[in-house]
């Protein structure tokens, strides 16, 4: 059974500095045993400016077992699967202590998006071109950013027919403003340098 | 090194088997007993790794990476109520327990944190609860609040650790006897050997199957796999017969055309297994076209024929022998009761250990003879090593190794004959010669199982290049018999002695074992070697009578 005294003291504790950390979970319905957390990338990293929400699964040994933890927006990062948002974090597996909480646990996915660990994959391909072509790394990372991470800025598609208008083809567009991670004034600058 | 000592440890003697690597430990190292097994349980129960890692590295490597805790001299005054960073409820100092490793929680959470880490299987490595300390809980506060809520969770962990002892441990295996004899056997030094439990199982200490030598466990492995495959019948049954499309019997093909008739009349083609008239040539059948005669499935099958004759030879003389074995055993009777009628008679000859010497003999090269026909199938055939040798080589080793095998064949059944005999009936002039003929016929039997073990493991394994194979030694003795660990009350008496002063021996601990002597291979302590090279020889002479080898005997 779930230690649900636990987890509504958890709850308070995480929601009363969420303005400082970034960092907030919310009950999935009336049960204990399903929450959303929410996580804001990190400055300075590809992820900055997104907001990442995280399915959390409780079981029933909580806290004696890990909460089960997955990505519902898409990342595109070396330890999170590109796919399923399955993550590879070793606190959520063999090195859980009963002491550690959600918060805790948010916490650190938010400095694993500030420190990939590409030697320990999730996603294989990330990883690759993580150590391979960082850059394009950063590039993809960015657009995914930009594309499911941010829900107030302006939607990718009308950034495209924006661009589109402008008189630029369609395909061109899409591809440099994947490039550029999204920004469209960087993709606009791109686009007329050629 | 041969493993020379051998062990039997039954449930009861478990817990007094395991106490003595907990005492040596404790004693060296002056810890507690939980300390020792956390120690030892890291180290899979080798004490002599526990020593050489605390010499090598010092005491403090030693035991962080085992998560030993030496307990802090200090008592921390907490405060009367404290906040558990578990439940994150305030509890009263008397409701928590303080680790080791100095780190508190409530005595709820920390019974929860044991229940699931039991029930996860974890028993033998109970960390703190506390982020990032690798700390092992004190296995004495784990029972004690866990059998205050689930007393028999309480017992499980006692079990999983006394069973850790088995498990965990790389020098004792369980007896894979069905059903269990409740044994499990410890070796010293040594873990390819063969060893028989005092339930009478003979075992592969390496891999847990029948004793298996000269065959390699892989070989065995593989072999086993092969005679239960039914797929080699089934191969069998295609490339020897095809049923009657008219009556359905099987009908084996005898002569090379592809026309074979069914003892009802029917003729019927080999290669579809169609109906057709009589009318053939070598090739075709006439009025029957059935388009299957083609070359590669000829070659096919002439190859799957190939491997399954080839097959077939070795495993019937596996098999031959193995049938033998069985019904020597039988043999066993007669001769003893032969004993019995000897023994009673007015005669010269007053022993007559020759007989079962002789009879033994017999059992144990049978066994060689058996398992080397697998070996045999492996060593020269293509599964395992095609790539190690050219067909010249593999030729003349494989005739160096038939020319052994056909000796020690020829002898197994002159032994096995000259066993059949009725000594009991025999005048003493006679006897006396018989003995001789018998002495002589276990001499040279003797001889040749133990040359062709040689010739396994220097000319044949021995020069492998890409793959490794080891086989267990050859004993002239038969299969090493595990003795009972031996409990007294006594105290000091045994090698271990030598390792601490007399006053340090417990006096509840008193576990003696024979010929138990590894403890004194600690590299820094003198003066053990030579008692246990007497202690060794004293256990040795136990079994002077019963199974030496023939040459001993023949000397005496
Ligand atoms: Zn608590
Ligand atoms: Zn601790
Ligand atoms: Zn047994
Ligand atoms: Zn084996
Ligand atoms: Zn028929
Ligand atoms: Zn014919
Ligand atoms: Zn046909």
């Amino acid at each position: 059974m779930v230690d649900c005294a636990r987890i509504q003291k958890e709850l308070v504790d995480c929601n009363k500095d969420k303005g400082i950390s970034g960092i907030s979970v919310t009950l999935d319905g009336d049960e204990f045993t399903h929450l959303t957390g929410t996580i804001t990338g990190p400055v300075g990293t590809p992820y900055e400016g997104g907001i990442f929400q995280i399915d959390i699964q409780m079981p029933g040994e909580y806290p004696f077992e890990p909460p089960k933890m997955r990505f519902l927006t898409k990342v595109w990062h070396p330890n999170i699967s590109s796919q399923n948002g399955a993550i590879c974090l070793d606190i959520l597996k063999d090195q859980w202590s009963p002491a550690l909480t959600l918060k805790t646990a948010l916490l650190s996915l938010q400095a694993l998006l500030s420190a990939p660990e590409p030697g320990d994959p999730q996603d294989a391909v990330v990883a690759q071109q993580y150590l391979r072509d960082y850059p394009t790394f950063a590039g993809t990372a960015r657009y995914w950013t930009e594309t499911f991470a941010k829900r107030s800025s302006m939607g990718i598609e009308e950034k495209v027919q924006k661009l589109v208008e402008m008189g630029f083809p369609d395909v061109l567009v899409r591809k440099t403003l994947e490039i550029v991670g999204g920004d469209e004034n960087m993709a606009l600058e791109k686009l007329c340098t050629g | 090194m041969l493993c020379e000592i051998l062990q039997v440890i039954t449930r009861e003697s478990l817990l007094v088997a395991q106490r003595e690597d907990l005492r040596r430990v404790m004693e060296m190292l002056n810890l507690s007993e939980q300390h020792a097994r956390t120690l030892l349980i890291y180290h899979r129960w080798d004490v002599e790794k526990v020593f050489a890692v605390f010499v090598e590295k010092g005491k403090d490597k030693l035991f962080g990476e085992a998560g030993v805790t030496a307990k802090s001299c200090k008592i921390k005054h907490a405060p009367a109520a404290m906040t558990c960073e578990v439940c994150m409820e305030d509890i009263p100092k008397h409701k928590a327990t303080t680790m080791d490793c100095g780190h508190c929680f409530c005595n709820n959470c920390w019974t929860e944190h044991f229940v699931v880490k039991i029930n996860e299987g974890k028993s033998r490595r109970i960390t703190c609860m506390a982020y990032k300390c690798t700390a092992i809980c004190d296995e004495a506060i784990v029972r004690n609040l866990v059998s205050a809520r689930d007393p028999d969770l309480a017992e499980r962990f006692e079990r999983f650790l006394l069973e850790s002892y088995i498990e965990d441990n790389q020098r004792v295996k369980w007896c894979p006897s069905v059903p269990h004899c409740g044994n499990a056997i410890r070796v010293e030094d040594e873990k390819l050997c063969e060893v028989e439990c005092t339930c009478g199982v003979q075992f592969c200490f390496s891999c847990s199957s029948e004793a298996h030598s000269p065959c390699s466990c892989l070989m065995w492995e593989l072999w086993v796999k092969k005679c239960r495959d039914e797929s080699e019948t089934v191969n069998w049954i295609t490339v020897n017969t095809k049923s009657c499309p008219k009556c359905y019997k099987s009908v084996e093909k005898n002569g090379g055309c592809n026309l074979v008739s069914c003892i009802c009349g029917q003729s019927f083609c080999w290669l579809c297994g169609g109906a057709t008239g009589r009318e053939h040539t070598w090739t075709s059948i006439a009025g029957h076209s059935c388009g299957r005669f083609k070359e590669d499935q000829e070659k096919q099958a002439e190859r799957a024929k190939r491997d399954l004759n080839r097959y077939m030879h070795y495993h019937n003389r596996y098999k031959a022998h193995t049938d033998s074995f069985k019904l020597e055993s039988k043999l066993k009777e007669t001769i003893e009761s032969q004993i019995l009628m000897l023994e009673g008679k007015e005669s010269e000859l007053k022993d007559f250990s020759w007989l079962t010497n002789g009879l033994n003999r017999l059992f144990r090269s049978r066994r060689v003879l058996s398992y080397s026909y697998p070996f045999a199938f492996y060593m020269f055939g293509e599964d395992l090593f095609g790539d190690e040798m050219t067909p010249v080589e593999r030729e003349m080793k494989q005739n160096l190794f038939e020319d052994q095998q056909q000796q020690l064949e020829e002898n197994v059944e002159k032994l096995s004959k000259a066993l059949e005999e009725k000594y009991d009936g025999l005048e003493d002039d006679n006897l006396k010669q018989s003995r001789m003929q018998l002495i002589n016929l276990s001499v040279i039997t003797d001889r040749l199982c133990k040359s062709m073990y040689e010739c396994i493991e220097n000319d044949l394994l021995g020069s492998l290049k890409l793959a490794t194979h080891n086989i267990a030694a050859y004993k002239s003795k038969g299969v090493e018999r595990a003795s009972e660990l031996l409990v007294r009350a006594t105290k000091g008496n045994n090698s271990i002695s030598c390792l601490q002063t007399s006053s340090s021996i417990s006096a509840t601990g008193g576990t003696v074992e024979v010929g138990r002597s590894s403890s004194s291979s600690l590299n820094f302590e003198n003066g053990c070697p030579s008692r246990k090279r007497s202690k060794r020889e004293a256990f040795g002479n136990v079994l002077f009578d019963l199974n030496l080898p023939a040459e001993v005997i023949d000397k005496s």
